[in-house]
């Protein structure tokens, strides 16, 4: 809480002496974890809020996604840092990528075999199990 | 890496674009919609992967999800939504208002933490000089700009222009570094197909498919046992 009070103080002293406008002007890589992050909390809203079974299928889609940004940043910070394995973060988002390829392709035939039984792709419908 | 001149226009652009079209996947009331905005969300995405320099990853993103897999999404939908238009759309949308609330919050402590992480982490990717001696500021937008680019590119064939080397190391990495992995992601992408074949099929293709025992067959090719859809 003290951290996040000393930095919120730091951004508005920087808003202050015009630094913000440069950071504005020249985003760094900090500027692109930040939308990583709105990615992934907008996707885990999604997955909380929505009844739509698929709708929470492609809000699972922009978390891996988010990830996967994260990934590509790290791996471009090591190529500036000179690290000698330095795209292994693009190495990792293939498989992320295949992943969630064949995570759609289950969680899809899932719903259809669902929606064959019970009528319903609504997630609170489906409370067979609960008791 | 500090983006500059119009690099950073496009940055802002793609940026917005790809939070905003996050938000509407989320929010739309029509599940087609919602497919459709999130497929503006990842080509946004991957304009920011060219931003970074990371060519084969943004291809691949707009070849497998956009092409590949949005498009399952779609045929899901339509199989699928159809039904529940039909009957009537007075659904909710969301969950009960108590969860949504609650989600909601929790979601706001997800995005303060994460925001406050990369405040403490951003000294780092701040302080790095681009070259030694040379700070962001000392250098001119166009000089940055030109330095930016050439910095991971090679000569073409005909030496006219220079092209990024990025999928020849990626591809260089993934089978020097991820042999075993890349393998197993194959059997797993073998193991999806026949897995979603096998969930999707109906009833009377399960019958047709010579795979079930004598009695249930006779069992489902009676009167109306095929009235499953």
């Amino acid at each position: 809480m003290h951290n996040l009070l000393a930095s919120t103080f730091l951004l508005w002293q920087e808003s202050v002496t015009g630094r913000m406008w440069q950071g504005f002007q020249h985003p760094d890589l900090t500027k692109f974890l930040i939308i990583g992050a709105v990615l992934l909390t907008v996707g885990v809203a999604g997955v909380l809020t929505r009844r739509n079974i698929i709708i929470i299928f492609m809000s699972i889609e922009l978390i891996l996604n988010a990830a996967n940004l994260n990934f590509i940043v790290f791996s471009r910070y090591l190529q500036d840092a000179g690290n000698a394995n330095a795209v292994a973060g693009q190495v990792f988002t293939v498989f992320i990528i295949v992943v969630a390829a064949a995570e759609a392709a289950i969680g899809l035939g899932i719903v259809i075999a669902l929606y064959r039984n019970r009528e319903t792709i609504f997630v609170d419908k489906i409370d067979l199990l609960k008791w | 890496m500090i983006l500059s001149g119009w690099e950073s226009f496009f940055f802002w652009v793609f940026a917005f674009s790809a939070v905003i079209a996050a938000l509407l996947t989320v929010m739309a009331s029509n599940a087609v919609h919602s497919a459709l905005f999130l497929i503006s969300t990842l080509v946004s995405v991957a304009a920011l992967f060219v931003l970074l320099g990371a060519e084969f990853i943004a291809g691949v993103q707009v070849l497998v999800y956009v092409g590949g897999v949005m498009v399952l999404f779609l045929f899901v939908i339509m199989l699928v939504n159809v039904g529940t238009e039909e009957r009537g759309g007075g659904e909710e949308l969301y969950n009960r208002p108590a969860q949504v609330g609650a989600s909601l919050f929790f979601c706001v402590l997800l995005f303060v933490g994460l925001i406050s992480a990369v405040n403490l982490s951003s000294a780092h990717f701040r302080a790095q000089p681009t070259t030694p001696g040379q700070s962001i500021e000392q250098m001119s937008a166009e000089q940055a700009l030109v330095r930016e680019t050439e910095q991971g590119m090679v000569a073409s064939a005909t030496g006219t222009s220079k092209i990024s080397s990025d999928t020849e190391r990626v591809g260089a990495s993934l089978y020097r570094y991820g042999g075993l992995p890349f393998e197993i992601a194959s059997v797993l992408l073998l193991v999806a197909i026949v897995g979603s074949v096998l969930l999707a099929r109906t009833a009377k293709q399960e019958a047709a498919a010579d795979d079930l025992a004598p009695e249930t067959r006779a069992e489902l090719s009676g009167d109306e046992a095929l009235g499953i859809k």
